[in-house]
């Protein structure tokens, strides 16, 4: 009797909290406010056939630092810069509306790469834009310029009634109603919730209490994603073993030449793209034993390290490594660099080498696990992924962010079909044509650079030999050069 | 009418039985929209010489590509004006499980939808159905009656009958009830399948007995209907030529692993036909 009693008090218990707060509803939820999600809340809302639809976007952590960069950006470099192609930027030109709003003076457009082999530096293919009549290969850009834009399109859109935009707020449930949660509710008291009982829509729970019940659910929450999760998508990968260290530079000169550069380490490539006047970032894939000496190593050293990396033999550069993971404020390891820079003759280091890296700014050192993961799919019913939720990709080729603009695209492409058909924008007769137009050009990308990232790692000698040969005759071939670089620009 | 009460249990499961349905869904709705938009009377309100949209008598690719972008886009920006001031009433005749009555209770240019069927069991399934999306509950009624039955005097913009005439014993006297209830410049949206071997061969000996899509019975290849015989029946009597015009038929097909295509024959197969109430 009494725990009768205590049953149906719980019960009851229940209806009243589920009839005090009935979930919101709401058209699109997406999960994440990184560029991603933010570009997808934009260009929902600057398009005329999707601009009526109830969006929410939920974000972890706080925009304000991102509201901030909008009107008052700082004077130094962010750490987390992105290659974005012309592509992605003509889609915030014209499609987003939101390149009106980016900070133009703190974007690098580059018209090149020249990329060579850390075994053999004559083994090198350098890549020009001109010759496919473009203009730039790709640009550079913080990745905070690019989420301020995308925020502060939103906000001049001015359709408050049907935006909202929650920071500060995690997410810490997803329900699947058609699916409820047996030992807490029985099935009686969900049916019999007004309004909620008959809908199929995932139910997200907040840590502000409240609940949202949506007709589709983005998951744009990145790797560990939970909007995967709750969909039961498998995605598929591994991990490198490596680690990507970031960092903001000064170099010794503005560089001209623009263009970027990348030596093919045996430990990783490591790359130097260049940022407006005499800044530039780099990010360096290496083990996870260098990576962590990249990171504690003395400022005055690091800017050294780096610019000796590019150039200097393995050999040479593993000797230094030791030196410096016995005592990271080893000042002699930068004579050690000197001695051996200045075997190198002047002339050369000018011509076939990037500027001299002179200073790192503090603080903008990072480091970060890289590694190479796809979903099976990018949709369930009433939920779709985009971005580093449904793929991870090396950041050789610079495509990570490119390739989450383009699922953008194709997901409101989708999505504005769907309208148009007065389709229910959450089943997947509307979500499978995101699918097939994004996955396999996603799969491509993520497939080369996994080859390459492999193709480098290596230092056996024949196949050292090999993609020598492969690299100069790359860069003989002008045509296989040009497909190469429109498949990473375009 | 049994195969359809069969048929009920699944009929909104878009990766089951239905989903061949679900898919021609699409291509119906593009079919509609697409007529709907390009026979707006762009100029029919214009109040001054300055509203007016100009409506190149040539094809306006052969001009400078800005200039063309301009026409264009000032044309489908009318076009968006007029759809979206438009709140059209649809009659969906043989509505079944409700699948094109909800798409196009969902177009904001649509009003509302009245479903009738004669089947009860499809039409609890579609009134279930309605239940999972609040936008429909205002907009979507559904109605166990045959069109003979509704007032005569109640006309609709839109009035569909999909896989329909195929099915009924006298199409000639549905299509008559169906041109009745049309406003002028309402359309009247069918379809149905061409009485040859292709729609034999594609709808009763695939769909029914090889696939097994559809209950063996469902269709009859006597009743299917050649789509010049809808357009000389039209002719047949002075008063329906006057006032009716066939503005587009398209045959469709449906490419297995691809889905259902529009083909530029549509003396084959099934198709799909708008008429337009002129006066």
């Amino acid at each position: 009797m009494l725990s009768r009693s205590i049953r149906y008090f719980s019960n009851s218990a229940i209806r009243a909290a589920t009839q005090v707060a009935p979930p919101t509803l709401q058209d699109v939820v997406i999960i994440g406010g990184g560029p991603a999600g933010l570009s997808l809340l934009a260009t929902l809302k600057n398009s005329p056939k999707t601009k009526h639809l109830n969006c929410t976007l939920i974000e972890g952590g706080s925009l304000d630092k991102v509201r901030e960069f909008a009107t008052n950006p700082p004077q130094e470099y962010t750490n987390r810069c992105v290659s974005i192609t012309p592509k992605t930027i003509d889609y915030m030109k014209h499609k987003i509306g939101s390149w009106d709003f980016i900070h133009e003076d703190r974007i690098k457009e580059y018209q090149g790469i020249i990329a060579y082999d850390g075994q053999d530096a004559d083994s090198r293919v350098e890549f020009d834009v001109n010759s496919i009549g473009k203009d730039n290969l790709a640009a550079m850009c913080e990745n905070i310029n690019i989420q301020a834009s995308l925020l502060a399109k939103v906000e001049s859109l001015g359709l408050e009634d049907t935006t909202t935009i929650k920071d500060n707020t995690k997410v810490v449930d997803i329900i699947n109603p058609l699916t409820p949660d047996l030992e807490n509710h029985d099935l009686n008291e969900i049916d019999e919730v007004p309004g909620t009982g008959k809908l199929d829509w995932p139910i997200i729970k907040l840590s502000t209490g409240e609940s949202i019940q949506t007709r589709l659910l983005v998951g744009c929450d990145g790797y560990n994603s939970p909007v995967r999760k709750y969909a039961q998508i498998e995605s598929r990968g591994w991990q490198y073993n490596t680690f990507g260290v970031v960092a903001t530079v000064k170099l010794q000169y503005e560089d001209f030449r623009s263009v970027g550069w990348q030596r093919f380490l045996t430990t990783g490539p490591l790359a130097i793209l260049p940022l407006s006047e005499d800044n530039a970032t780099i990010v360096w894939s290496s083990t996870p034993e260098l990576s962590e000496i990249l990171v504690k190593v003395n400022k005055d050293i690091f800017p050294r390290l780096v610019t000796a990396a590019m150039v200097l033999e393995e050999t040479d550069l593993k000797y230094i490594y030791g030196l410096l993971k016995e005592n990271p404020d080893d000042l002699s390891a930068v004579e050690e660099i000197e001695w051996r820079m200045s075997k190198v003759p002047e002339v050369v280091l000018e011509e076939r080498y990037p500027a001299a890296i002179v200073s790192v700014l503090d603080g903008s050192r990072a480091r970060f696990p890289l590694k190479l993961s796809h979903a099976d799919t990018y949709v369930a019913p009433r939920v779709a992924l985009v971005g580093d939720a449904a793929h991870t990709i090396h950041p050789l080729a610079g495509q990570g962010l490119n390739m989450g603009q383009s699922d953008v695209i194709h997901l409101v492409e989708a999505l504005e079909k769907g309208i148009d058909r007065g389709l229910d924008l959450g089943s997947t007769l509307v979500l499978e044509s995101y699918v097939s137009n994004a996955w396999p050009a996603n799969h491509a990308m993520l497939g080369i650079c996994d080859k390459m990232h492999k193709l480098f790692s290596t230092d056996f000698y024949p196949l050292v030999l090999a993609r020598g040969l492969g690299m100069k005759t790359v860069n003989f071939l002008s045509p296989v050069k040009d497909m190469m670089m429109k498949s990473i620009s375009l | 009418m049994s195969h359809f009460n069969a048929l009920a249990s699944s009929w909104w499961d878009v990766n089951g039985p239905q989903r061949i349905l679900h898919k021609m869904n699409l291509l119906r709705m593009d079919f509609i929209h697409s007529t709907i938009r390009e026979n707006l009377k762009l100029n029919q309100h214009a109040q001054s010489e300055d509203d007016l949209v100009y409506i190149p008598p040539y094809n306006v690719d052969l001009l400078p590509k800005p200039i063309r972008d301009n026409i264009v886009g000032e044309i489908e920006t009318r076009r968006d004006d007029l759809l979206s001031n438009a709140k059209y009433n649809v009659l969906d005749v043989g509505c079944g499980g409700g699948i094109l009555s909800e798409s196009m209770a969902r177009l904001p240019f649509i009003g509302s939808v009245k479903g009738i069927d004669l089947s009860t069991d499809v039409l609890e399934a579609a009134k279930l159905h309605k239940l999972k999306d609040p936008m429909l509950a205002t907009k979507l009624q559904y109605e166990l009656s045959t069109i003979e039955e509704l007032p005569e005097d109640k006309k609709y913009n839109i009035i569909t009958m999909f896989e329909v005439l195929e099915h009924v014993d006298y199409p000639a006297r549905v299509l008559i009830e169906g041109l009745k209830r049309l406003d002028v410049g309402g359309w009247l949206f069918i379809s149905t399948i061409n009485r040859d071997f292709i729609s034999w061969f594609t709808t009763i000996f695939m769909g029914e007995y090889l696939l097994g899509i559809v209950p063996v019975g469902t269709h009859n290849l006597e009743k299917y209907i050649n789509q010049t015989e809808i357009k000389e029946w039209l002719n047949e009597s002075h008063e329906r030529k006057e006032s009716f015009r066939v503005a587009d038929t398209k045959g469709c097909v449906y490419l297995p692993a691809y889905g259902w295509t529009f083909t530029s024959c549509p003396d084959v197969g099934n198709y799909f036909m708008a008429i337009q109430r002129a006066k």
